[in-house]
Protein backbone atom coordinates (compact mmCIF):
# COMPACT_ATOMS: atom_id res chain seq x y z
CA UNK A 1 0.00 0.00 0.00
CA UNK A 2 1.25 3.40 -0.41
CA UNK A 3 0.55 6.72 1.98
CA UNK A 4 1.30 10.00 2.25
CA UNK A 5 3.00 11.70 5.46
CA UNK A 6 5.36 14.40 6.60
CA UNK A 7 4.84 15.53 2.54
CA UNK A 8 6.67 11.81 1.53
CA UNK A 9 5.34 8.75 -0.25
CA UNK A 10 5.57 5.53 2.00
CA UNK A 11 5.17 1.81 0.37
CA UNK A 12 4.41 -0.17 3.58
CA UNK A 13 4.06 -4.21 3.56
CA UNK A 14 2.64 -3.02 7.09
CA UNK A 15 -1.28 -1.46 6.43
CA UNK A 16 -0.89 2.07 8.15
CA UNK A 17 -4.47 2.94 8.67
CA UNK A 18 -3.86 5.82 11.20
CA UNK A 19 -2.17 7.21 7.46
CA UNK A 20 -3.91 9.19 4.38
CA UNK A 21 -3.79 6.44 1.91
CA UNK A 22 -2.53 7.48 -1.90
CA UNK A 23 -4.73 5.64 -4.30
CA UNK A 24 -2.51 5.27 -7.31
CA UNK A 25 1.87 4.60 -6.75
CA UNK A 26 4.53 2.87 -8.11
CA UNK A 27 7.02 1.22 -6.02
CA UNK A 28 9.83 3.13 -7.15
CA UNK A 29 8.36 6.11 -6.88
CA UNK A 30 8.08 5.70 -2.99
CA UNK A 31 10.43 7.98 -1.14
CA UNK A 32 10.27 6.22 1.49
CA UNK A 33 10.34 1.79 1.60
CA UNK A 34 8.89 -0.21 4.66
CA UNK A 35 9.29 -3.80 4.94
CA UNK A 36 9.52 -7.09 6.92
CA UNK A 37 12.63 -8.56 7.20
CA UNK A 38 15.44 -10.26 9.37
CA UNK A 39 17.43 -7.07 11.39
CA UNK A 40 20.31 -8.69 13.17
CA UNK A 41 20.00 -9.20 16.26
CA UNK A 42 23.58 -7.62 17.45
CA UNK A 43 23.05 -3.98 16.45
CA UNK A 44 25.12 -1.92 14.17
CA UNK A 45 28.31 -3.94 12.82
CA UNK A 46 29.78 -0.39 12.11
CA UNK A 47 28.24 1.44 14.74
CA UNK A 48 28.25 2.61 17.97
CA UNK A 49 25.93 1.40 20.76
CA UNK A 50 24.70 4.43 22.73
CA UNK A 51 21.74 3.02 24.38
CA UNK A 52 20.76 -0.65 26.05
CA UNK A 53 18.63 -1.14 22.46
CA UNK A 54 19.84 1.26 20.54
CA UNK A 55 22.83 1.77 17.75
CA UNK A 56 23.65 4.41 15.66
CA UNK A 57 26.53 4.99 12.56
CA UNK A 58 26.43 7.77 9.86
CA UNK A 59 23.85 6.44 7.64
CA UNK A 60 21.81 4.11 10.24
CA UNK A 61 19.80 3.24 13.44
CA UNK A 62 18.95 0.19 15.01
CA UNK A 63 16.49 -0.06 17.36
CA UNK A 64 14.91 -3.25 19.33
CA UNK A 65 11.65 -2.71 21.44
CA UNK A 66 12.05 -6.26 23.69
CA UNK A 67 8.96 -8.40 22.46
CA UNK A 68 8.20 -6.35 19.68
CA UNK A 69 10.40 -5.62 17.34
CA UNK A 70 13.90 -4.79 15.36
CA UNK A 71 13.85 -1.81 13.43
CA UNK A 72 16.58 -0.86 11.16
CA UNK A 73 16.15 2.69 9.84
CA UNK A 74 18.87 3.57 7.08
CA UNK A 75 19.27 6.72 4.59
CA UNK A 76 16.15 8.25 5.11
CA UNK A 77 14.52 5.81 2.50
CA UNK A 78 13.91 2.61 4.66
CA UNK A 79 12.59 1.01 7.49
CA UNK A 80 12.97 -2.86 7.99
CA UNK A 81 10.99 -4.23 10.76
CA UNK A 82 11.87 -7.33 12.47
CA UNK A 83 8.35 -8.33 14.38
CA UNK A 84 9.13 -11.00 17.72
CA UNK A 85 6.94 -14.23 17.14
CA UNK A 86 3.38 -13.79 18.26
CA UNK A 87 3.42 -9.67 18.22
CA UNK A 88 0.26 -7.79 16.97
CA UNK A 89 0.66 -5.09 14.05
CA UNK A 90 -0.84 -2.48 16.29
CA UNK A 91 2.41 -2.59 18.69
CA UNK A 92 4.80 -2.70 15.63
CA UNK A 93 2.94 0.48 14.24
CA UNK A 94 3.19 2.66 17.56
CA UNK A 95 6.86 2.03 17.44
CA UNK A 96 7.19 2.80 13.87
CA UNK A 97 5.54 5.47 13.64
CA UNK A 98 7.17 7.11 16.75
CA UNK A 99 10.94 6.21 17.33
CA UNK A 100 11.88 4.69 13.63
CA UNK A 101 10.28 7.22 11.73
CA UNK A 102 11.40 9.97 13.96
CA UNK A 103 14.93 8.54 13.15
CA UNK A 104 14.29 8.49 9.34
CA UNK A 105 13.28 12.07 9.77
CA UNK A 106 16.62 13.24 11.29
CA UNK A 107 18.47 11.42 8.26
CA UNK A 108 16.09 13.18 5.81
CA UNK A 109 17.72 16.33 7.26
CA UNK A 110 14.91 17.40 9.51
CA UNK A 111 14.80 18.82 12.77
CA UNK A 112 12.38 16.72 14.63
CA UNK A 113 10.06 18.34 17.52
CA UNK A 114 8.81 16.65 20.46
CA UNK A 115 5.36 17.96 20.25
CA UNK A 116 2.33 18.77 18.37
CA UNK A 117 1.71 21.62 15.10
CA UNK A 118 -1.54 23.39 15.02
CA UNK A 119 -2.38 25.27 11.89
CA UNK A 120 -3.65 29.07 12.58
CA UNK A 121 -3.94 31.01 9.52
CA UNK A 122 -1.71 30.38 7.24
CA UNK A 123 1.10 29.54 9.71
CA UNK A 124 1.58 27.24 12.26
CA UNK A 125 2.20 26.63 16.15
CA UNK A 126 4.06 23.96 17.71
CA UNK A 127 3.38 23.29 21.28
CA UNK A 128 6.52 21.32 22.81
CA UNK A 129 7.33 19.71 26.31
CA UNK A 130 8.16 17.03 27.99
CA UNK A 131 5.65 13.78 28.14
CA UNK A 132 2.73 14.40 30.49
CA UNK A 133 3.10 18.16 29.53
CA UNK A 134 -0.34 18.14 28.24
CA UNK A 135 0.80 18.37 24.80
CA UNK A 136 -1.76 15.90 23.35
CA UNK A 137 -4.56 17.41 25.97
CA UNK A 138 -3.74 20.94 24.00
CA UNK A 139 -4.01 19.55 20.61
CA UNK A 140 -7.74 17.74 21.10
CA UNK A 141 -8.52 20.92 23.09
CA UNK A 142 -7.46 22.95 19.45
CA UNK A 143 -9.37 20.09 17.26
CA UNK A 144 -12.53 20.89 18.79
CA UNK A 145 -12.48 24.35 18.39
CA UNK A 146 -11.63 23.67 14.66
CA UNK A 147 -8.35 24.22 14.32
CA UNK A 148 -6.56 21.80 12.07
CA UNK A 149 -4.04 19.49 14.02
CA UNK A 150 -0.62 19.10 11.59
CA UNK A 151 1.25 16.72 13.83
CA UNK A 152 1.05 15.01 16.82
CA UNK A 153 4.05 13.86 19.14
CA UNK A 154 6.83 13.80 16.21
CA UNK A 155 7.01 17.48 14.63
CA UNK A 156 9.29 17.09 11.38
CA UNK A 157 10.55 20.78 10.53
CA UNK A 158 12.27 21.57 7.14
CA UNK A 159 15.30 23.64 6.13
CA UNK A 160 12.84 25.94 5.50
CA UNK A 161 11.43 26.14 8.91
CA UNK A 162 8.11 24.46 7.93
CA UNK A 163 6.51 22.00 9.78
CA UNK A 164 5.48 19.54 7.79
CA UNK A 165 1.90 17.44 7.96
CA UNK A 166 2.45 14.32 10.29
CA UNK A 167 0.02 11.69 10.63
CA UNK A 168 -3.60 12.62 10.64
CA UNK A 169 -4.38 11.42 14.24
CA UNK A 170 -4.04 12.74 17.68
CA UNK A 171 -2.77 9.56 20.45
CA UNK A 172 -5.22 10.22 23.38
CA UNK A 173 -5.39 8.85 26.83
CA UNK A 174 -8.54 7.88 27.78
CA UNK A 175 -8.57 10.34 30.85
CA UNK A 176 -8.27 13.39 28.43
CA UNK A 177 -10.73 11.60 26.59
CA UNK A 178 -13.17 11.93 29.24
CA UNK A 179 -12.62 15.57 30.38
CA UNK A 180 -13.05 16.10 26.90
CA UNK A 181 -16.31 14.82 26.28
CA UNK A 182 -15.06 12.46 23.58
CA UNK A 183 -16.44 9.01 23.10
CA UNK A 184 -13.86 5.95 22.82
CA UNK A 185 -15.93 3.24 22.51
CA UNK A 186 -15.77 3.56 18.50
CA UNK A 187 -11.57 4.45 18.58
CA UNK A 188 -9.23 2.20 17.75
CA UNK A 189 -6.61 1.60 20.59
CA UNK A 190 -3.09 2.33 20.12
CA UNK A 191 -2.28 -1.10 21.33
CA UNK A 192 -4.54 -3.92 22.85
CA UNK A 193 -3.14 -3.18 26.90
CA UNK A 194 -3.20 0.48 26.62
CA UNK A 195 -5.96 2.69 27.49
CA UNK A 196 -4.67 4.65 24.96
CA UNK A 197 -6.65 5.37 21.48
CA UNK A 198 -6.29 6.74 17.87
CA UNK A 199 -8.08 9.59 17.34
CA UNK A 200 -8.42 10.75 13.76
CA UNK A 201 -8.05 14.34 12.87
CA UNK A 202 -9.14 15.65 9.86
CA UNK A 203 -5.63 15.03 7.21
CA UNK A 204 -7.25 17.17 3.81
CA UNK A 205 -7.19 20.68 5.71
CA UNK A 206 -3.82 20.58 6.70
CA UNK A 207 -1.94 19.21 3.58
CA UNK A 208 0.49 21.32 2.75
CA UNK A 209 3.89 22.53 5.06
CA UNK A 210 3.18 25.50 7.12
CA UNK A 211 5.52 28.45 8.11
CA UNK A 212 5.86 28.09 12.20
CA UNK A 213 5.57 31.62 13.69
CA UNK A 214 4.55 30.47 17.49
CA UNK A 215 6.73 27.70 19.55
CA UNK A 216 5.31 27.84 22.98
CA UNK A 217 7.17 25.55 25.27
CA UNK A 218 4.49 23.61 28.34
CA UNK A 219 4.94 23.04 31.54
CA UNK A 220 3.92 23.13 35.16
CA UNK A 221 4.69 24.33 38.64
CA UNK A 222 3.69 24.84 41.87
CA UNK A 223 2.66 28.64 41.34
CA UNK A 224 -1.05 29.53 41.52
CA UNK A 225 -1.46 31.28 38.61
CA UNK A 226 -0.66 30.25 34.73
CA UNK A 227 2.61 32.00 33.52
CA UNK A 228 3.41 33.18 29.82
CA UNK A 229 7.11 34.38 29.66
CA UNK A 230 8.67 35.29 26.52
CA UNK A 231 12.45 33.58 25.63
CA UNK A 232 14.05 36.24 23.97
CA UNK A 233 17.56 35.91 21.97
CA UNK A 234 20.23 33.78 22.74
CA UNK A 235 17.82 32.30 25.05
CA UNK A 236 15.89 30.74 22.23
CA UNK A 237 18.67 27.99 20.59
CA UNK A 238 19.02 25.71 23.92
CA UNK A 239 15.50 25.23 24.37
CA UNK A 240 14.18 24.04 21.06
CA UNK A 241 17.19 21.83 21.10
CA UNK A 242 16.28 20.54 24.63
CA UNK A 243 12.85 19.73 22.67
CA UNK A 244 14.17 17.66 20.23
CA UNK A 245 12.80 14.32 19.94
CA UNK A 246 14.69 11.89 21.53
CA UNK A 247 17.78 13.96 21.04
CA UNK A 248 19.80 11.01 21.36
CA UNK A 249 19.36 9.58 18.13
CA UNK A 250 21.64 12.81 16.82
CA UNK A 251 24.70 11.58 18.73
CA UNK A 252 26.62 9.42 16.23
CA UNK A 253 24.32 9.83 13.16
CA UNK A 254 26.94 12.50 12.23
CA UNK A 255 23.52 14.86 11.81
CA UNK A 256 24.61 17.33 15.07
CA UNK A 257 25.98 20.52 13.01
CA UNK A 258 23.17 20.42 10.41
CA UNK A 259 20.83 20.16 13.55
CA UNK A 260 21.90 22.70 15.13
CA UNK A 261 22.12 25.19 12.21
CA UNK A 262 18.25 24.13 11.56
CA UNK A 263 18.08 24.96 15.37
CA UNK A 264 19.66 28.31 15.07
CA UNK A 265 17.50 29.16 11.70
CA UNK A 266 14.45 28.31 13.63
CA UNK A 267 15.16 30.34 16.97
CA UNK A 268 15.55 33.61 14.36
CA UNK A 269 12.07 33.77 13.21
CA UNK A 270 9.78 32.39 15.64
CA UNK A 271 7.86 33.72 18.53
CA UNK A 272 9.33 31.45 21.76
CA UNK A 273 7.32 31.42 25.12
CA UNK A 274 7.53 29.09 27.87
CA UNK A 275 3.93 28.69 29.31
CA UNK A 276 3.29 27.26 32.62
CA UNK A 277 0.24 26.28 34.47
CA UNK A 278 -0.44 25.54 38.10
CA UNK A 279 0.12 22.19 38.55
CA UNK A 280 -3.03 21.65 40.60
CA UNK A 281 -5.13 22.59 38.10
CA UNK A 282 -4.91 22.09 34.11
CA UNK A 283 -7.74 24.87 32.80
CA UNK A 284 -7.69 23.52 29.11
CA UNK A 285 -10.13 26.88 27.73
CA UNK A 286 -7.85 29.03 29.54
CA UNK A 287 -4.52 27.82 28.44
CA UNK A 288 -5.75 28.00 24.71
CA UNK A 289 -6.83 31.50 25.44
CA UNK A 290 -4.05 32.74 26.63
CA UNK A 291 -2.12 31.06 23.86
CA UNK A 292 -4.25 32.68 21.07
CA UNK A 293 -4.49 36.07 22.91
CA UNK A 294 -0.49 35.54 22.42
CA UNK A 295 -0.89 34.54 19.07
CA UNK A 296 -3.09 37.64 18.20
CA UNK A 297 -0.52 40.06 20.16
CA UNK A 298 2.34 38.48 17.50
CA UNK A 299 0.63 37.71 14.23
CA UNK B 1 33.61 4.23 36.66
CA UNK B 2 29.33 4.67 36.93
CA UNK B 3 27.07 2.63 39.14
CA UNK B 4 24.32 4.07 41.30
CA UNK B 5 23.39 4.16 45.08
CA UNK B 6 20.00 4.54 46.00
CA UNK B 7 18.48 6.55 48.76
CA UNK B 8 15.38 4.47 49.41
CA UNK B 9 12.56 5.14 51.46
CA UNK B 10 8.77 4.97 52.25
CA UNK B 11 7.42 7.67 51.09
CA UNK B 12 7.51 11.09 53.99
CA UNK B 13 10.60 9.39 55.65
CA UNK B 14 13.00 11.44 55.25
CA UNK B 15 14.57 11.24 51.63
CA UNK B 16 14.44 14.51 50.73
CA UNK B 17 16.33 15.60 53.59
CA UNK B 18 18.57 13.14 53.13
CA UNK B 19 19.39 13.95 49.64
CA UNK B 20 19.59 18.34 50.53
CA UNK B 21 22.12 16.92 53.18
CA UNK B 22 24.07 14.63 50.31
CA UNK B 23 24.15 17.98 47.88
CA UNK B 24 25.12 20.33 50.18
CA UNK B 25 27.60 18.00 51.46
CA UNK B 26 29.17 17.11 48.12
CA UNK B 27 28.96 20.66 47.21
CA UNK B 28 30.48 22.69 49.84
CA UNK B 29 29.42 25.61 49.02
CA UNK B 30 28.84 28.84 51.11
CA UNK B 31 25.32 28.97 51.11
CA UNK B 32 22.92 26.63 51.31
CA UNK B 33 21.73 24.31 48.02
CA UNK B 34 18.55 25.22 46.36
CA UNK B 35 15.97 22.36 47.39
CA UNK B 36 14.39 23.22 43.11
CA UNK B 37 17.70 22.24 42.28
CA UNK B 38 19.47 19.59 44.37
CA UNK B 39 21.00 17.78 41.12
CA UNK B 40 21.26 14.52 42.78
CA UNK B 41 20.21 12.33 39.89
CA UNK B 42 16.70 11.76 38.80
CA UNK B 43 14.00 9.51 40.73
CA UNK B 44 14.63 5.73 39.73
CA UNK B 45 10.77 5.86 38.77
CA UNK B 46 11.24 8.96 36.20
CA UNK B 47 9.96 8.69 32.93
CA UNK B 48 12.07 11.11 31.24
CA UNK B 49 14.77 9.07 32.69
CA UNK B 50 13.45 5.62 30.83
CA UNK B 51 12.42 6.94 27.44
CA UNK B 52 15.99 8.63 27.10
CA UNK B 53 17.79 5.43 27.80
CA UNK B 54 15.67 3.68 25.91
CA UNK B 55 14.67 5.38 22.82
CA UNK B 56 11.12 4.74 22.73
CA UNK B 57 8.36 5.43 24.83
CA UNK B 58 7.34 4.10 28.30
CA UNK B 59 4.00 5.67 27.46
CA UNK B 60 3.29 2.68 24.82
CA UNK B 61 4.32 0.22 27.35
CA UNK B 62 1.84 -1.29 29.96
CA UNK B 63 3.40 -1.26 33.63
CA UNK B 64 4.29 -4.79 33.57
CA UNK B 65 6.47 -3.96 30.37
CA UNK B 66 7.86 -1.49 31.88
CA UNK B 67 8.76 -3.23 35.21
CA UNK B 68 11.32 -5.31 33.33
CA UNK B 69 12.80 -2.96 31.44
CA UNK B 70 13.86 -0.76 34.34
CA UNK B 71 16.85 -2.73 35.70
CA UNK B 72 18.28 -2.68 31.99
CA UNK B 73 18.23 0.84 32.36
CA UNK B 74 19.65 1.09 35.66
CA UNK B 75 22.62 -1.40 34.63
CA UNK B 76 23.49 1.24 31.19
CA UNK B 77 24.56 3.86 34.68
CA UNK B 78 27.37 1.65 34.66
CA UNK B 79 28.73 3.61 31.40
CA UNK B 80 28.43 7.01 32.87
CA UNK B 81 31.90 8.47 34.42
CA UNK B 82 30.37 9.12 37.90
CA UNK B 83 28.42 7.24 40.50
CA UNK B 84 24.79 8.71 41.16
CA UNK B 85 22.80 8.92 43.72
CA UNK B 86 19.12 8.30 42.66
CA UNK B 87 15.66 8.42 44.96
CA UNK B 88 13.99 5.65 44.80
CA UNK B 89 10.41 4.85 46.62
CA UNK B 90 9.68 1.30 45.17
CA UNK B 91 10.07 -1.87 47.10
CA UNK B 92 13.19 -3.64 46.76
CA UNK B 93 11.01 -6.30 44.40
CA UNK B 94 11.77 -8.29 41.13
CA UNK B 95 10.70 -8.31 37.86
CA UNK B 96 8.96 -11.10 36.29
CA UNK B 97 11.83 -12.26 34.64
CA UNK B 98 13.58 -12.79 38.40
CA UNK B 99 15.69 -9.63 38.69
CA UNK B 100 16.11 -7.46 41.01
CA UNK B 101 14.06 -4.10 40.16
CA UNK B 102 17.23 -1.99 40.99
CA UNK B 103 19.81 -4.62 38.93
CA UNK B 104 22.24 -6.36 41.08
CA UNK B 105 25.09 -5.26 38.50
CA UNK B 106 24.45 -1.02 38.69
CA UNK B 107 23.67 -1.09 42.31
CA UNK B 108 26.92 -0.02 44.11
CA UNK B 109 24.80 -0.11 47.35
CA UNK B 110 21.44 1.52 49.44
CA UNK B 111 20.89 3.82 52.27
CA UNK B 112 17.58 2.98 53.19
CA UNK B 113 16.05 5.53 55.94
CA UNK B 114 13.01 4.26 57.41
CA UNK B 115 10.57 6.60 60.18
CA UNK B 116 8.18 5.53 62.79
CA UNK B 117 5.18 4.37 60.61
CA UNK B 118 3.06 6.23 63.66
CA UNK B 119 4.70 9.48 61.96
CA UNK B 120 4.58 8.59 58.31
CA UNK B 121 0.88 7.78 58.39
CA UNK B 122 -0.04 11.45 59.25
CA UNK B 123 2.43 13.02 57.05
CA UNK B 124 1.20 10.86 54.23
CA UNK B 125 -2.33 11.34 54.90
CA UNK B 126 -1.22 15.48 54.45
CA UNK B 127 0.52 14.61 51.58
CA UNK B 128 -1.97 12.98 49.78
CA UNK B 129 -4.76 15.18 50.87
CA UNK B 130 -6.53 12.04 52.28
CA UNK B 131 -7.46 10.97 56.02
CA UNK B 132 -5.53 9.07 58.36
CA UNK B 133 -7.42 6.37 58.13
CA UNK B 134 -7.03 5.84 54.42
CA UNK B 135 -3.32 6.47 55.12
CA UNK B 136 -3.43 3.70 57.73
CA UNK B 137 -4.99 1.53 54.82
CA UNK B 138 -2.87 1.95 52.08
CA UNK B 139 0.39 1.47 54.45
CA UNK B 140 -1.17 -1.35 55.40
CA UNK B 141 -2.27 -2.47 52.03
CA UNK B 142 0.01 -5.32 50.69
CA UNK B 143 -0.56 -4.27 46.95
CA UNK B 144 0.36 -0.65 47.41
CA UNK B 145 1.50 1.12 44.24
CA UNK B 146 2.34 4.68 43.23
CA UNK B 147 0.79 6.14 39.57
CA UNK B 148 -1.12 2.76 38.97
CA UNK B 149 -3.54 4.50 36.66
CA UNK B 150 -3.55 3.35 33.33
CA UNK B 151 -6.01 5.82 32.37
CA UNK B 152 -3.83 8.79 31.87
CA UNK B 153 -0.16 9.63 31.76
CA UNK B 154 2.37 10.75 34.27
CA UNK B 155 5.62 11.79 34.69
CA UNK B 156 6.45 8.83 36.89
CA UNK B 157 6.30 4.76 36.26
CA UNK B 158 4.20 2.79 38.68
CA UNK B 159 6.33 2.16 41.64
CA UNK B 160 5.09 -1.06 43.67
CA UNK B 161 5.66 0.54 47.74
CA UNK B 162 3.74 -2.96 48.96
CA UNK B 163 2.62 -2.96 52.90
CA UNK B 164 4.98 -0.10 54.84
CA UNK B 165 6.18 -3.34 56.94
CA UNK B 166 6.73 -5.16 53.51
CA UNK B 167 8.56 -2.33 52.10
CA UNK B 168 11.25 -1.57 55.06
CA UNK B 169 11.91 -5.70 54.94
CA UNK B 170 12.35 -5.71 51.35
CA UNK B 171 15.42 -3.39 51.48
CA UNK B 172 16.25 -4.16 54.92
CA UNK B 173 16.74 -7.98 54.43
CA UNK B 174 16.97 -8.04 50.74
CA UNK B 175 20.21 -10.73 50.52
CA UNK B 176 23.72 -9.51 48.84
CA UNK B 177 22.15 -5.73 48.68
CA UNK B 178 25.19 -3.57 50.35
CA UNK B 179 23.00 -1.23 52.15
CA UNK B 180 23.02 1.30 55.12
CA UNK B 181 19.82 1.54 56.90
CA UNK B 182 19.39 4.77 59.42
CA UNK B 183 16.20 6.20 61.24
CA UNK B 184 14.76 9.43 60.71
CA UNK B 185 14.47 9.21 64.39
CA UNK B 186 18.61 8.97 64.78
CA UNK B 187 19.28 11.79 62.15
CA UNK B 188 16.93 14.11 63.95
CA UNK B 189 18.50 13.34 67.65
CA UNK B 190 21.63 12.68 66.70
CA UNK B 191 22.85 13.89 62.92
CA UNK B 192 26.25 14.08 63.38
CA UNK B 193 27.00 10.60 64.01
CA UNK B 194 24.03 9.26 61.85
CA UNK B 195 25.20 11.93 58.75
CA UNK B 196 28.39 10.89 58.63
CA UNK B 197 27.93 7.08 58.92
CA UNK B 198 25.76 7.50 55.61
CA UNK B 199 28.67 10.23 54.18
CA UNK B 200 31.30 7.44 54.65
CA UNK B 201 28.73 4.81 53.74
CA UNK B 202 28.44 6.69 50.42
CA UNK B 203 32.57 7.34 49.90
CA UNK B 204 31.74 11.13 49.97
CA UNK B 205 33.81 13.57 51.88
CA UNK B 206 33.27 12.84 56.25
CA UNK B 207 35.45 15.59 57.34
CA UNK B 208 33.43 16.48 60.83
CA UNK B 209 33.48 20.55 59.64
CA UNK B 210 31.99 19.85 56.40
CA UNK B 211 29.89 17.12 57.49
CA UNK B 212 28.08 20.04 60.36
CA UNK B 213 27.62 22.70 57.62
CA UNK B 214 25.60 20.53 55.36
CA UNK B 215 23.42 19.51 58.47
CA UNK B 216 23.24 23.36 59.04
CA UNK B 217 22.08 23.89 55.49
CA UNK B 218 19.65 20.78 55.47
CA UNK B 219 17.98 21.87 58.48
CA UNK B 220 13.96 21.63 58.47
CA UNK B 221 14.02 25.44 59.53
CA UNK B 222 16.06 25.95 55.95
CA UNK B 223 13.88 24.21 54.06
CA UNK B 224 10.79 25.05 55.55
CA UNK B 225 12.22 28.66 54.22
CA UNK B 226 12.97 27.91 51.51
CA UNK B 227 9.72 26.11 50.58
CA UNK B 228 7.70 29.45 51.79
CA UNK B 229 9.39 31.88 49.73
CA UNK B 230 9.92 29.82 46.79
CA UNK B 231 7.62 26.90 47.04
CA UNK B 232 9.15 23.59 46.40
CA UNK B 233 8.61 21.68 42.91
CA UNK B 234 8.16 18.35 44.51
CA UNK B 235 4.91 19.05 46.56
CA UNK B 236 1.94 17.61 45.88
CA UNK B 237 -0.32 19.70 44.51
CA UNK B 238 -2.56 18.97 47.07
CA UNK B 239 -1.00 19.85 50.20
CA UNK B 240 -0.16 23.09 51.36
CA UNK B 241 3.49 22.26 52.56
CA UNK B 242 5.49 19.71 51.58
CA UNK B 243 7.92 20.16 54.72
CA UNK B 244 5.47 20.51 57.87
CA UNK B 245 7.14 19.59 60.96
CA UNK B 246 10.02 17.91 60.34
CA UNK B 247 10.27 16.26 64.15
CA UNK B 248 9.43 12.99 65.45
CA UNK B 249 6.67 11.90 67.82
CA UNK B 250 3.96 14.26 66.11
CA UNK B 251 1.71 11.24 66.08
CA UNK B 252 1.00 11.85 69.81
CA UNK B 253 -0.87 15.16 69.05
CA UNK B 254 -2.33 13.60 65.66
CA UNK B 255 -3.82 9.83 65.86
CA UNK B 256 -6.38 8.86 67.66
CA UNK B 257 -6.37 5.55 70.14
CA UNK B 258 -8.32 3.19 67.50
CA UNK B 259 -5.76 4.88 65.06
CA UNK B 260 -2.36 3.59 67.43
CA UNK B 261 -3.73 0.05 67.92
CA UNK B 262 -4.67 -0.66 64.18
CA UNK B 263 -1.21 0.75 62.99
CA UNK B 264 0.29 -1.33 65.68
CA UNK B 265 -1.89 -4.58 64.92
CA UNK B 266 -0.60 -4.15 60.82
CA UNK B 267 3.42 -3.12 61.47
CA UNK B 268 3.91 -4.40 65.06
CA UNK B 269 6.77 -7.04 64.46
CA UNK B 270 8.94 -4.27 62.14
CA UNK B 271 8.08 -1.67 64.73
CA UNK B 272 9.77 -4.01 67.23
CA UNK B 273 12.74 -4.50 65.56
CA UNK B 274 13.74 -1.22 64.51
CA UNK B 275 13.26 0.24 68.11
CA UNK B 276 9.80 1.72 67.62
CA UNK B 277 8.02 -0.23 70.09
CA UNK B 278 9.25 -1.40 73.31
CA UNK B 279 9.36 -4.92 74.83
CA UNK B 280 5.72 -4.67 76.41
CA UNK B 281 4.63 -3.61 72.95
CA UNK B 282 4.15 -0.10 73.80
CA UNK B 283 5.16 2.71 71.00
CA UNK B 284 8.22 4.76 72.24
Amino acid sequence: MFYISYGLTIASELPLPELAVRQHGAETEADIRIGIGVVDTEGLADGRQIGPFLWVSATALWLRIPRVARFLVTGGSRILIDPEPGIDEDSLRVFLLGSAMGALLFQRGCLVLHGNAIRIGDQCMVCVGRSGAGKSTLAAGFMQREYPVLADDVVAVDGDCRALPGFPRIKLWQDVASQLGIDTANLRRIRPNTEKFNLPVAATEAGSPLPIRWVYILGSDHGEEMTLEPIRGLHRFQPLHDNTYRVRFLNGMALKPQHLALCGRLAGRIRLARLTRPRDGFSLDRMIERILADIAEYP
Amino acid sequence: MGGIYWLASYPKSGNTWFRTFLRNLIDDSSAPADINDLKTGGIASSRGWLDEVLGFDTAELDPDEVERLRPVVYRWSLRAETVGYHKIHDAYTHTADGEPLVSRDATLGAVYILRNPLDVAPSVANHNQCSIDEAIAGMGDSGYALCRSRQRLTDQVRQRLLSWSAHVLSWTDAPGLNRLVIRYEDMLDDPAATFTRAARFLQVPDDPARVEKAIRFSGFQELARQEQEKGFRERPSRAARFFRQGRSGGWRDTLTAGQVERIIADHGAVMRRFGYLDTSGQPV
